[in-house]
C-alpha cells in the first residue's frame, strides 16, 4: 500500500480503524469473561482489556481516550459480575496513570516494558480493590487480586503481540496521515 | 513526522476529560451500589445470548476433562473399590437406622397434628459456565426465568447446598457460591440448635459467624440452613464445623467445583388464604345466625356505666410513721 492510497483512505475504514482499539479492548474483555476455564478454574483469567488500554495509551493515545478505557472497564463490570464501577474505575485510573507517565513508559524495552504494564495492572488492580473494601467496609481477600494480577502480567506478552500485530496491519496504515 | 505525532498525541492526552472521566467513573460506583440491578439485568442479557455458545464450547471440553481425570483414576481402582465396598455397608447400617427413625417421626407428627413440612419443588439445571473472578465466584446454569427459577432460590448438588440464585436470565441464571465475599446464610448448628450466619470470604471454608457469642459450638457439628427470613427452606445441609484459631469455619459437603448438574429448589410459600366469610358452621347446621349488635347510639357511655356500678369500697391507707415522715421531710436537707 504506497503513501498516496493511505492518505486517501475512505473515511469509513479510517473511522473502522480509529475505533479498533475500542472494540480489541471491549473484545479482549469478552474473552476474558467467557465462563470456561480450561485450569478447572483454579487461577482467575487475565485482565485482557487493559493490555489493548495500555499499548495504544502509549502509542497512539488519540485512538485510546480516558472515555475509551471508560467503555471497556464499563463491559468488564457488566461482564464478571464485580460490583458496579470497580473495574471501571481500576481502567481509567491505570489509564491516568500510564498517561502521565508516558514518556516513562515508552522509553521502556524488553522485561522493562513488562514491568511497565504490571505497574499499570497494579494500579488498576489496587484500585478495583480499595473500591471493594470501601464498598463493603472490609478488605477483600488479597490472594485472589494478585493471582489476576500474576495471569494479567503473564498475559502481557501474547497481548501485546497481538495488538501489536492489529496496529501495524489495521491501524497504522489506514490512520498513517495523522 | 515525529513531531505531527507528539501534537496529536499530546491533544489526545489532555488533562480535562481524564479528570471527567475519572470523575464520572467514581459516580458510577457509587450509583452501581445504589442501583445495581441496572447492571444485573444487562448481564443477564449477556449471559442468555452466550449460553448456546457456552454448551457448544463446553462439551468437548468436559468430555476432555473426564478423559484426562479417568486417566488418574485407573491407579486407584482397587483401593477406590475396597473404600466404597465398606462406605456402602457402613450406609445400609445408616438407611435401616433412618427408616425406622422416620417411621417413628411420622407417628408421633401424627399423634402431634404436627403441621406437615412444606413440600419442594426443583428443576435440574446443568452448569455451564464458571466464573472464578476476585470478587465474584459464580457457577452459570441453563435454567432461567422460562423454567421457573428465580433470584435467591437454594442450589444443591448431590452432597448438600452450593449456593442460591442471585440472577435469572430467560434461559440461564448465575448463583452465588457459599463460598463468595458476597454470600450470607443463616444455618443452624446441630446439635444444640445454635443460630449463626454463614459467612463467605472467598475462601474454600466459611466463617461461621454465631448470632449468640455465648453459645457453643464444637468441630464436628453439622450446619444445616436454619430457614430464617424465608428465603431458603431449613434443614438443608450445608457442611460441618472446623475449628479455625479462635473462630470456627465450616467444611462444606459440596464441592461446587466438581458439580455438573444441580438442583434448583423452589421454596415459594404458597400464601395463606383467609377463612371463608359466608357459611357460618351455625348457619350451616342450621341454626338461626345471631342478632346483630345493637347501634353505637344505643351502647351506654363509660360515665352512665360507672353510675351503674355499685360504689368501690373506700380504700384505707395505713398511718406513716412519724419517724419516716421526718427522715422524709429531713432527707433533702
Amino acid at each position: 500500500m504506497g503513501t498516496t492510497e493511505r492518505l486517501y483512505a475512505p473515511a469509513f475504514l479510517r473511522f473502522f480503524s480509529a475505533l479498533m482499539p475500542l472494540l480489541c479492548g471491549l473484545a479482549g474483555v469478552f474473552l476474558t469473561n467467557i465462563p470456561i476455564s480450561f485450569v478447572g478454574g483454579a487461577v482467575p483469567p487475565p485482565l485482557l482489556g487493559l493490555v489493548p488500554v495500555y499499548f495504544w495509551c502509549l502509542v497512539r493515545p488519540d485512538l485510546m481516550t480516558p472515555a475509551a478505557a471508560f467503555a471497556i472497564g464499563m463491559l468488564e463490570d457488566v461482564m464478571s459480575g464485580s460490583p458496579p464501577g470497580v473495574w471501571t474505575l481500576g481502567f481509567v485510573v491505570a489509564y491516568a496513570v500510564v498517561a502521565r507517565q508516558r514518556d516513562s513508559f515508552a522509553g521502556l524495552a524488553g522485561i522493562a516494558a513488562v514491568l511497565g504494564f504490571a505497574a499499570a495492572a497494579l494500579a488498576a488492580c489496587a484500585t478495583a480493590t480499595l473500591a471493594v473494601a470501601v464498598l463493603y467496609s472490609r478488605l477483600p481477600p488479597l490472594g485472589a487480586v494478585v493471582a489476576e494480577l500474576a495471569m494479567t502480567v503473564a498475559a502481557y506478552i501474547p497481548g501485546a503481540m497481538a495488538v501489536s500485530f492489529v496496529h501495524h496491519r489495521l491501524v497504522g496504515p489506514l490512520r498513517s496521515d495523522f | 513526522m515525529a513531531n505531527g505525532s507528539w501534537k496529536i498525541a499530546r491533544r489526545g492526552n489532555a488533562q480535562l476529560p481524564l479528570v471527567i472521566v475519572l470523575a464520572l467513573a467514581v459516580v458510577l460506583v457509587l450509583v452501581g451500589k445504589a442501583q445495581s440491578g441496572l447492571f444485573d439485568s444487562a448481564r443477564a442479557r449477556i449471559t442468555d445470548w452466550m449460553a448456546p455458545l457456552l454448551e457448544d464450547v463446553r462439551a468437548p471440553l468436559d468430555g476432555a476433562e473426564r478423559w484426562v481425570g479417568s486417566i488418574g483414576e485407573i491407579f486407584s481402582v482397587y483401593s477406590e473399590n475396597l473404600r466404597l465396598k465398606e462406605e456402602n455397608a457402613r450406609l445400609k447400617q445408616w438407611r435401616n437406622t433412618s427408616v425406622v427413625l422416620e417411621g417413628r417421626v411420622r407417628h408421633y407428627e401424627n399423634l402431634l397434628h404436627a403441621v406437615p413440612d412444606q413440600k419442594l419443588h426443583a428443576a435440574l439445571a446443568r452448569v455451564v459456565g464458571r466464573a472464578n473472578r476476585p470478587f465474584l465466584r459464580t457457577l452459570i446454569l441453563d435454567a432461567g426465568v422460562e423454567d421457573g427459577v428465580r433470584p435467591g432460590q437454594a442450589v444443591m448438588d448431590e452432597k448438600g447446598m452450593i449456593g442460591r440464585l442471585y440472577l435469572t436470565g430467560k434461559r440461564t441464571s448465575c448463583l452465588i457460591l457459599l463460598t463468595d465475599i458476597n454470600s450470607r446464610v443463616p444455618v443452624t448448628v446441630a446439635p444444640g440448635n445454635v443460630q449463626a450466619i454463614l459467612a463467605g470470604d472467598n475462601s474454600a471454608a466459611p466463617k461461621l459467624d454465631l448470632v449468640l457469642s455465648t453459645a457453643t459450638v464444637k468441630a464436628g457439628d453439622q450446619v444445616v440452613s436454619s430457614g430464617d427470613g424465608g428465603l431458603l427452606p431449613p434443614g438443608l445441609p450445608i457442611g460441618t464445623v472446623v475449628q479455625d484459631g479462635g473462630g470456627f469455619r465450616v467444611a462444606l459437603l459440596a464441592d461446587a467445583g466438581q458439580s455438573e448438574s444441580v438442583e434448583i429448589l423452589n421454596f415459594a410459600r404458597v400464601p395463606e388464604t383467609p377463612p371463608a366469610t359466608s357459611p357460618l358452621p351455625a348457619v350451616a347446621a342450621g341454626l338461626p345466625p345471631l342478632a346483630p349488635p345493637p347501634p353505637a347510639a344505643a351502647i351506654p357511655s363509660s360515665a352512665a356505666v360507672q353510675a351503674a356500678l355499685p360504689p368501690r369500697p373506700k380504700l384505707v391507707m395505713p398511718a406513716i410513721p412519724s419517724t419516716t415522715t421526718a427522715a422524709a421531710g429531713a432527707s433533702p436537707e
